[in-house]
Protein backbone atom coordinates (compact mmCIF):
# COMPACT_ATOMS: atom_id res chain seq x y z
CA UNK A 1 0.00 0.00 0.00
CA UNK A 2 1.29 3.16 -0.75
CA UNK A 3 1.85 5.76 2.04
CA UNK A 4 -0.10 9.28 1.63
CA UNK A 5 2.87 11.59 0.24
CA UNK A 6 3.70 14.23 3.08
CA UNK A 7 2.63 17.62 1.83
CA UNK A 8 5.37 20.19 1.38
CA UNK A 9 3.33 23.38 2.72
CA UNK A 10 0.04 23.63 4.30
CA UNK A 11 -1.58 23.40 7.65
CA UNK A 12 -0.68 19.25 7.36
CA UNK A 13 2.69 19.82 6.44
CA UNK A 14 5.56 18.94 8.95
CA UNK A 15 5.34 21.58 11.67
CA UNK A 16 2.73 23.45 10.20
CA UNK A 17 5.10 24.00 6.77
CA UNK A 18 7.60 26.55 8.63
CA UNK A 19 11.78 26.41 7.51
CA UNK A 20 13.26 23.77 9.58
CA UNK A 21 16.04 25.58 10.39
CA UNK A 22 19.92 23.67 9.62
CA UNK A 23 20.60 23.27 12.77
CA UNK A 24 18.93 22.89 16.05
CA UNK A 25 18.70 25.73 18.53
CA UNK A 26 21.30 25.31 21.89
CA UNK A 27 20.22 28.00 24.48
CA UNK A 28 22.72 28.32 27.57
CA UNK A 29 20.50 29.77 30.50
CA UNK A 30 23.24 31.04 33.17
CA UNK A 31 25.47 33.45 34.71
CA UNK A 32 28.03 35.59 33.81
CA UNK A 33 29.54 34.85 37.34
CA UNK A 34 29.25 31.04 37.10
CA UNK A 35 32.02 28.85 36.05
CA UNK A 36 30.26 25.52 34.89
CA UNK A 37 28.08 28.19 32.57
CA UNK A 38 31.57 29.88 31.15
CA UNK A 39 33.05 26.13 31.03
CA UNK A 40 29.46 25.15 28.53
CA UNK A 41 30.28 28.35 26.56
CA UNK A 42 33.74 27.62 26.01
CA UNK A 43 33.11 24.32 25.08
CA UNK A 44 30.94 25.50 22.38
CA UNK A 45 32.80 27.57 21.02
CA UNK A 46 35.48 24.91 20.89
CA UNK A 47 32.79 22.53 18.75
CA UNK A 48 31.83 25.69 16.83
CA UNK A 49 28.73 25.32 18.30
CA UNK A 50 26.80 28.39 17.88
CA UNK A 51 24.67 28.93 20.89
CA UNK A 52 22.33 31.46 22.21
CA UNK A 53 23.24 32.78 25.68
CA UNK A 54 20.82 34.40 28.19
CA UNK A 55 22.42 35.77 31.70
CA UNK A 56 19.42 35.14 33.71
CA UNK A 57 20.32 37.77 36.55
CA UNK A 58 19.93 40.11 33.54
CA UNK A 59 17.24 38.83 32.08
CA UNK A 60 14.32 38.48 34.62
CA UNK A 61 11.44 37.21 31.65
CA UNK A 62 14.01 34.60 30.74
CA UNK A 63 14.39 33.15 34.48
CA UNK A 64 11.31 32.98 34.64
CA UNK A 65 10.85 30.88 31.47
CA UNK A 66 14.04 28.87 32.92
CA UNK A 67 11.69 28.04 35.89
CA UNK A 68 8.90 27.24 33.75
CA UNK A 69 11.00 24.99 31.90
CA UNK A 70 12.98 23.31 35.22
CA UNK A 71 9.87 22.94 37.88
CA UNK A 72 11.02 26.12 39.16
CA UNK A 73 14.99 25.23 39.10
CA UNK A 74 16.74 28.30 38.31
CA UNK A 75 20.19 26.17 38.12
CA UNK A 76 22.86 27.14 35.90
CA UNK A 77 23.58 26.37 33.61
CA UNK A 78 20.61 25.00 31.54
CA UNK A 79 21.11 23.83 28.46
CA UNK A 80 18.24 23.26 25.97
CA UNK A 81 19.29 21.05 22.91
CA UNK A 82 16.43 20.69 20.27
CA UNK A 83 14.07 20.15 23.03
CA UNK A 84 16.52 18.41 25.61
CA UNK A 85 16.59 21.01 28.59
CA UNK A 86 19.38 20.08 30.85
CA UNK A 87 20.01 21.46 34.00
CA UNK A 88 23.43 21.64 35.00
CA UNK A 89 24.61 19.15 33.17
CA UNK A 90 28.09 17.58 32.16
CA UNK A 91 30.40 18.35 29.36
CA UNK A 92 29.57 14.78 27.84
CA UNK A 93 25.76 15.05 28.44
CA UNK A 94 26.17 18.22 26.05
CA UNK A 95 27.99 16.56 23.43
CA UNK A 96 25.25 13.76 23.59
CA UNK A 97 22.56 15.50 23.05
CA UNK A 98 24.70 17.68 20.70
CA UNK A 99 25.30 14.24 18.86
CA UNK A 100 21.45 13.36 19.08
CA UNK A 101 20.33 16.43 17.59
CA UNK A 102 22.90 15.65 14.64
CA UNK A 103 25.09 19.02 15.42
CA UNK A 104 28.32 16.54 16.03
CA UNK B 1 5.97 10.41 9.62
CA UNK B 2 9.53 9.90 9.26
CA UNK B 3 12.29 12.55 9.25
CA UNK B 4 14.33 11.71 6.67
CA UNK B 5 16.34 14.43 4.88
CA UNK B 6 15.50 16.72 7.91
CA UNK B 7 19.25 17.30 9.49
CA UNK B 8 17.43 16.29 13.01
CA UNK B 9 13.97 15.34 14.79
CA UNK B 10 12.12 18.52 15.34
CA UNK B 11 9.56 16.94 17.23
CA UNK B 12 10.76 17.17 20.81
CA UNK B 13 12.19 20.87 20.01
CA UNK B 14 8.58 21.79 18.91
CA UNK B 15 7.10 20.40 22.04
CA UNK B 16 9.08 22.33 23.58
CA UNK B 17 8.44 25.41 21.76
CA UNK B 18 4.86 25.08 22.68
CA UNK B 19 5.27 24.48 25.85
CA UNK B 20 7.65 27.85 26.28
CA UNK B 21 4.41 29.84 24.72
CA UNK B 22 2.25 28.58 27.01
CA UNK B 23 3.98 29.82 29.86
CA UNK B 24 2.66 33.95 29.61
CA UNK B 25 -1.24 31.93 29.17
CA UNK B 26 -1.07 30.24 32.26
CA UNK B 27 -2.30 32.06 35.43
CA UNK B 28 0.06 32.08 38.35
CA UNK B 29 -0.77 29.19 41.01
CA UNK B 30 -0.42 25.89 42.08
CA UNK B 31 -1.92 23.95 39.17
CA UNK B 32 0.72 25.86 37.37
CA UNK B 33 3.34 24.64 39.84
CA UNK B 34 2.28 21.20 38.99
CA UNK B 35 2.35 21.46 35.25
CA UNK B 36 5.83 22.98 35.51
CA UNK B 37 7.11 19.99 37.82
CA UNK B 38 5.80 17.48 35.64
CA UNK B 39 7.53 18.95 33.16
CA UNK B 40 11.01 18.92 34.61
CA UNK B 41 10.23 15.49 35.65
CA UNK B 42 9.83 14.31 31.91
CA UNK B 43 12.99 15.80 31.21
CA UNK B 44 15.16 14.63 33.90
CA UNK B 45 13.30 11.03 33.25
CA UNK B 46 14.67 11.61 29.40
CA UNK B 47 18.29 12.68 30.65
CA UNK B 48 18.39 9.39 32.65
CA UNK B 49 17.56 7.18 30.19
CA UNK B 50 20.11 8.75 27.93
CA UNK B 51 22.32 7.98 30.57
CA UNK B 52 21.93 4.73 30.50
CA UNK B 53 20.29 4.41 33.93
CA UNK B 54 22.83 5.29 36.34
CA UNK B 55 23.52 1.72 37.51
CA UNK B 56 25.31 2.50 40.44
CA UNK B 57 28.88 1.19 41.00
CA UNK B 58 29.31 -1.68 43.23
CA UNK B 59 33.23 -1.18 43.28
CA UNK B 60 33.27 1.91 45.65
CA UNK B 61 34.16 5.42 44.80
CA UNK B 62 35.18 6.18 41.32
CA UNK B 63 37.49 8.90 40.45
CA UNK B 64 34.91 10.54 39.21
CA UNK B 65 32.72 10.16 42.45
CA UNK B 66 35.31 11.99 44.16
CA UNK B 67 36.21 14.73 41.51
CA UNK B 68 32.34 15.60 41.82
CA UNK B 69 32.13 15.78 45.98
CA UNK B 70 32.41 19.50 45.25
CA UNK B 71 28.99 19.67 44.05
CA UNK B 72 27.53 17.98 47.55
CA UNK B 73 29.89 19.82 49.35
CA UNK B 74 28.97 23.10 51.61
CA UNK B 75 28.61 26.54 49.99
CA UNK B 76 31.01 28.80 50.27
CA UNK B 77 29.97 32.02 50.77
CA UNK B 78 30.65 35.61 51.35
CA UNK B 79 31.32 39.27 50.54
CA UNK B 80 34.88 40.34 49.23
CA UNK B 81 36.49 42.54 51.64
CA UNK B 82 40.02 43.43 49.37
CA UNK B 83 41.64 46.13 47.52
CA UNK B 84 43.88 44.53 44.86
CA UNK B 85 47.67 45.95 43.94
CA UNK B 86 47.50 49.11 41.50
CA UNK B 87 47.73 48.39 37.68
CA UNK B 88 50.98 49.21 36.76
CA UNK B 89 52.84 48.64 40.22
CA UNK B 90 55.25 45.93 40.05
CA UNK B 91 53.85 42.03 41.31
CA UNK B 92 55.56 40.86 44.29
CA UNK B 93 58.14 38.00 43.69
CA UNK B 94 56.52 35.00 44.99
CA UNK B 95 58.22 31.51 45.41
CA UNK B 96 56.34 28.63 46.73
CA UNK B 97 56.30 25.00 46.38
CA UNK B 98 53.65 23.07 43.91
CA UNK B 99 51.94 19.89 43.94
CA UNK B 100 55.15 17.97 43.23
CA UNK B 101 57.09 19.44 45.49
CA UNK B 102 59.06 21.57 43.23
CA UNK B 103 60.02 25.76 43.97
CA UNK B 104 58.20 27.77 42.15
CA UNK B 105 58.97 31.35 41.40
CA UNK B 106 56.92 34.17 39.70
CA UNK B 107 60.51 35.62 37.93
CA UNK B 108 60.95 32.11 36.76
CA UNK B 109 58.09 33.37 33.80
CA UNK B 110 59.65 36.47 33.43
CA UNK B 111 59.29 37.18 29.27
CA UNK B 112 56.08 35.81 29.11
CA UNK B 113 52.61 36.70 31.10
CA UNK B 114 51.83 35.07 34.14
CA UNK B 115 47.62 34.69 35.28
CA UNK B 116 48.01 34.47 39.42
CA UNK B 117 44.83 32.68 40.26
CA UNK B 118 44.31 33.17 43.95
CA UNK B 119 41.49 30.56 44.94
CA UNK B 120 39.93 30.00 48.76
CA UNK B 121 40.80 26.04 48.51
CA UNK B 122 41.01 23.11 46.93
CA UNK B 123 37.99 20.71 47.07
CA UNK B 124 35.61 23.23 47.49
CA UNK B 125 32.63 24.10 45.00
CA UNK B 126 33.62 26.88 42.95
CA UNK B 127 37.26 26.82 42.71
CA UNK B 128 36.84 22.78 41.46
CA UNK B 129 34.64 24.07 38.93
CA UNK B 130 37.30 27.28 38.49
CA UNK B 131 40.34 25.34 37.71
CA UNK B 132 38.81 22.77 35.78
CA UNK B 133 37.59 25.61 33.41
CA UNK B 134 41.20 26.69 33.00
CA UNK B 135 42.51 23.46 32.54
CA UNK B 136 40.14 23.44 29.61
CA UNK B 137 41.44 26.58 28.21
CA UNK B 138 44.87 25.36 28.58
CA UNK B 139 45.44 25.14 24.85
CA UNK B 140 44.01 28.71 24.27
CA UNK B 141 46.54 30.13 26.94
CA UNK B 142 49.23 28.33 25.22
CA UNK B 143 48.46 30.59 22.05
CA UNK B 144 49.25 33.32 24.38
CA UNK B 145 52.29 32.18 25.57
CA UNK B 146 50.93 32.53 29.23
CA UNK B 147 51.66 30.72 32.20
CA UNK B 148 48.86 29.89 34.92
CA UNK B 149 49.63 29.46 38.51
CA UNK B 150 46.75 28.70 41.06
CA UNK B 151 47.80 29.86 44.95
CA UNK B 152 45.71 28.82 47.68
CA UNK B 153 46.91 28.00 51.23
CA UNK B 154 46.55 24.04 50.78
CA UNK B 155 49.53 21.72 51.74
CA UNK B 156 51.23 20.63 48.34
CA UNK B 157 49.92 17.32 49.31
CA UNK B 158 46.22 18.41 48.78
CA UNK B 159 47.42 19.97 45.78
CA UNK B 160 48.98 17.36 44.20
CA UNK B 161 45.89 15.23 45.00
CA UNK B 162 43.52 17.42 44.05
CA UNK B 163 45.23 18.31 40.41
CA UNK B 164 45.54 14.29 40.08
CA UNK B 165 41.72 13.74 40.68
CA UNK B 166 40.49 16.54 38.57
CA UNK B 167 43.74 16.49 36.21
CA UNK B 168 45.17 19.77 36.60
CA UNK B 169 48.75 20.26 35.03
CA UNK B 170 49.47 23.53 35.82
CA UNK B 171 50.88 24.46 39.06
CA UNK B 172 49.51 25.12 42.20
CA UNK B 173 51.27 26.68 44.97
CA UNK B 174 50.68 26.20 49.02
CA UNK B 175 50.87 29.88 49.98
CA UNK B 176 51.11 27.27 53.15
CA UNK B 177 53.81 28.29 55.29
CA UNK B 178 53.73 31.11 56.86
CA UNK B 179 49.85 30.68 56.15
CA UNK B 180 48.95 33.33 53.16
CA UNK B 181 51.69 35.54 53.49
CA UNK B 182 51.58 35.52 49.71
CA UNK B 183 48.32 36.06 49.60
CA UNK B 184 48.79 38.91 52.05
CA UNK B 185 51.46 40.70 49.74
CA UNK B 186 48.86 40.96 47.30
CA UNK B 187 46.28 42.07 49.28
CA UNK B 188 43.71 39.80 48.71
CA UNK B 189 44.01 37.97 52.41
CA UNK B 190 41.16 37.14 54.29
CA UNK B 191 41.90 37.09 57.70
CA UNK B 192 38.39 35.64 58.95
CA UNK B 193 38.32 32.90 57.08
CA UNK B 194 42.26 31.83 56.95
CA UNK B 195 42.08 31.78 53.12
CA UNK B 196 42.72 34.47 50.41
CA UNK B 197 40.05 36.07 47.79
CA UNK B 198 39.10 34.65 44.74
CA UNK B 199 41.06 36.87 42.42
CA UNK B 200 42.98 37.07 39.15
CA UNK B 201 46.27 39.29 38.39
CA UNK B 202 47.63 39.26 35.24
CA UNK B 203 51.45 39.97 35.15
CA UNK B 204 53.23 41.15 31.92
CA UNK B 205 56.17 39.55 30.63
CA UNK B 206 58.49 42.72 32.44
CA UNK B 207 56.82 41.92 36.20
CA UNK B 208 54.55 44.30 35.82
CA UNK B 209 50.63 44.00 37.21
CA UNK B 210 48.38 44.38 34.31
CA UNK B 211 44.71 43.39 35.71
CA UNK B 212 43.25 42.41 38.79
CA UNK B 213 39.93 41.13 39.45
CA UNK B 214 38.30 40.52 43.27
CA UNK B 215 35.49 38.66 42.87
CA UNK B 216 32.84 40.77 44.29
CA UNK B 217 31.51 37.28 46.35
CA UNK B 218 33.59 34.37 47.25
CA UNK B 219 31.49 31.81 44.89
CA UNK B 220 31.31 34.12 41.77
CA UNK B 221 34.13 33.02 38.98
CA UNK B 222 36.05 36.24 37.24
CA UNK B 223 34.48 36.05 33.64
CA UNK B 224 36.62 34.30 31.53
CA UNK B 225 35.93 36.32 28.55
CA UNK B 226 37.19 39.23 29.82
CA UNK B 227 40.68 37.49 31.20
CA UNK B 228 40.68 36.97 27.25
CA UNK B 229 40.25 40.65 26.25
CA UNK B 230 42.93 41.17 28.82
CA UNK B 231 45.29 38.62 27.49
CA UNK B 232 44.37 40.30 23.64
CA UNK B 233 45.54 43.89 25.31
CA UNK B 234 48.69 42.30 26.33
CA UNK B 235 49.14 41.63 23.09
CA UNK B 236 48.54 44.97 21.31
CA UNK B 237 51.01 47.11 20.11
CA UNK B 238 52.64 49.46 22.94
CA UNK B 239 52.33 52.32 20.53
CA UNK B 240 48.58 53.58 19.70
CA UNK B 241 45.13 52.27 20.71
CA UNK B 242 45.36 48.91 21.77
CA UNK B 243 42.61 46.73 20.29
CA UNK B 244 40.64 44.99 22.12
CA UNK B 245 38.94 42.04 20.77
CA UNK B 246 36.22 39.74 22.23
CA UNK B 247 34.96 36.35 21.96
CA UNK B 248 31.84 35.64 21.63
Amino acid sequence: MNATPIPETGPHAPYGGRPVPAIAPVVVYGTGWCAATQGVRRHLDRRGVQCHYVDIEKDPAAAARLRWMTGGSLSHPTVSVAGEVLVEPSLYEVDWALSRAGMM
Amino acid sequence: MTMEGKPYSRRLQDLEDRFEQLDPLIPEGHEKEAISVLHGIVQELLRSLHRGGGTPSTDGPTLADIAELHRRAPPMEGESHSTPLSLGARAPDLSLQDGNGRLVSLHDFRGRPVILVFYPLDWSPSCSDQLSLYQAESGEFDKYAVQLLGVSVDSIYSHGAWAAVRGLTFPLLADFEPKGEVARRYQVWRPKEGFCERALYVVDKDGMIRYSYVSPKLDQVPDIYELYRVLDSLQAPVHGAPEVAGRK
